[in-house]
């Protein structure tokens, strides 16, 4: 089976400050992976360098084996940790905007689901609350059928009600051979649906494994993930 | 999918200057009030009005140019415009070509904004159109003016200066945004856009002006003929405009090259915050 995600020796410094290290790691369809690590880690700028926002690294990255650029975010629905839609857009113009460049954007089925979240169509972005932000930017990604879903930190600053509306939305709405790459700092509250998990520290990965094995230990992803993080602290 | 950038292009940067086209619009209509109520202190004011309205409106466009360049690509809407599924060198090219569009719309507005100070002008001094032609025609200014072929001319080199003067423009400008927003620069990119584009304007200015004088090859505008004349100033003091050849092929040259230097640094170098 082909890798959706390829990389290899990949650098990234910032100044002096290293962010990634020489980070190796392939992921081939149809997985949903948790990337995981304390902030601060290099989670954004790994998610970043795979859907072309930083192209100044060093090492070998590529998507469906092409290089980050036109073809593959035509295949990468990305969410990123903030709001980037335009201010004066409403849920009814960003459909229209997402319709328009991506090929594989479910219109009907955004729209309907505009509704069934409780968002006003024709409210504009500037006048809605960060949570509504949040949801109409969820909604825009999910009804994408893409090969890969990047979502970096979709539960930051959610209450748990929220998150579970969230993973809910997201599980139910991926396309079903397609791989979810989801950045998180929580957890507790994602580790069900993860099928492997990637955890960085200190630029390098330095844990990746399939649920499985982390299961078969007796442990669980959180278990994990405080043994390799209790130096933080 | 060039298309779809640039219908989005121009629906987004819309937002930044359609105010200063409703204020123009108001000034405007706010002198025509006057003229059609025959009260003259509105009819002045509104050209005053209107006047520095018209300058602004220009000025506002360069600078709402510049801020949805910005904005857009290396704001938070930068996460949406560099993961679409196009090119990069179509993504700068839409937005060049969009910035042409309003910056060629502001002109034109502000000339029709002269034409209406200048019947309003008329209207005020109570002067007919028949009245002036015919005052030019006995004082024989009417024979000094060029030919209506002369004067097709004189305009097509004119919007073919102004357009390579908008490209120096945009050219310089995106390319000092752009470069002040890759990794070593974008602690402070408004500083360094200001510094690089000063740089860069200044320094290729100063060189087209050596080229100028050191290649004398002009073109020169009278009131009779377009001519090629082995000078680089108005040699007889009398063109109605004239420019260096070298020096204006030099800034479309090098503001080219910077478009296509922006392009490549938009696909190798972005490094979005």
């Amino acid at each position: 089976m082909n890798n959706i995600i390829t990389v290899s020796s990949l650098k990234k410094s910032y100044g002096s400050k290293v962010v990634l290290d020489g980070v190796d790691f392939t992921a081939p369809a149809g997985q949903i992976i948790g990337l995981l690590g304390p902030n601060g880690c290099g989670k954004t700028t790994l998610i970043k360098i795979l859907t072309g926002l930083i192209k100044d690294h060093s090492g070998t990255v590529r998507i469906d084996n092409e290089e980050p650029g036109a073809y593959t975010k035509g295949i990468v629905a990305y969410l990123p940790e903030k709001s980037y839609l335009p201010d004066w857009m409403r849920p009814v113009d960003a459909i229209d905007y997402f319709s328009s460049f991506y090929k594989d954007f479910d219109k009907a089925k955004a729209e309907e689901m505009v509704v069934k979240f409780g968002l006003d169509s024709k409210q504009k972005l500037k006048t809605m609350s960060k949570g509504q932000q949040e949801k109409l930017n969820l909604i825009l990604v999910m009804c994408r059928q893409a090969r890969l879903y990047v979502l970096d930190e979709p539960l930051g600053g959610v209450d748990p009600a929220a998150r579970s509306a969230i993973l809910d939305l997201i599980m139910n709405n991926y396309a079903k051979d397609a791989t979810v790459l989801l950045s998180t700092h929580l957890i507790n509250d994602v580790e069900y649906i993860f099928d492997r998990v990637l955890m960085i520290s200190g630029g390098k990965l330095i844990v990746d494994s399939h649920i499985d094995e982390i299961r078969q230990k007796g442990k669980s992803v959180e278990d994990v993930f405080k043994e390799v993080f209790s130096y933080v602290w | 999918m060039f298309g779809k950038l640039l219908k989005y292009e121009i629906k987004h940067s819309s937002r930044y200057v359609l105010s200063i086209y409703i204020c123009a619009a108001a000034a405007a209509a706010f002198m025509l009030l006057g003229m059609l109520a025959k009260v003259t202190w509105i009819s002045v004011l509104g050209s005053i009005v209107l006047y520095t309205v018209g300058f602004a409106v220009v000025i506002m466009t360069l600078v709402s140019v510049i801020k949805n360049f910005y904005d857009s690509l290396y704001g938070a809407q930068g996460y949406l415009s560099f993961t679409l599924p196009v090119k990069c060198s179509s993504l700068l090219f839409s937005k060049v070509v969009v910035s042409f569009f309003w910056i060629i719309l502001s002109c034109v507005a502000l000339a029709l904004m002269f034409v209406l100070i200048f019947l309003n002008a008329k209207a005020q001094s109570g002067s007919s159109f028949t009245g002036i032609y015919d005052a030019m025609k006995i004082s024989g200014i009417l024979d000094m003016l060029p030919s209506g072929a002369m004067i097709v001319k004189f305009l097509i080199i004119m919007g073919v200066l102004a357009l390579l003067n908008i490209l120096v423009f945009v050219g310089f400008v995106y390319f000092a945004v752009t470069l002040a927003n890759t990794r070593a620069l974008q602690k402070h990119p408004k500083l360094f856009g200001f510094l690089i584009f000063a740089g860069t304007y200044g320094f290729s200015n100063s060189l087209s002006a050596k080229l100028t004088t050191s290649i004398p090859l002009s073109v020169e505008i009278t009131t009779e003929k377009v001519s090629i004349v082995f000078s680089s100033m108005d040699s007889a003091g009398q063109a109605l405009a004239s420019f260096g050849i070298a020096g204006t092929i030099f800034m479309a040259l090098v503001a080219t090259g910077l478009l296509v230097a922006t392009g490549w640094i938009m696909e190798h170098k972005v490094n979005i915050k």
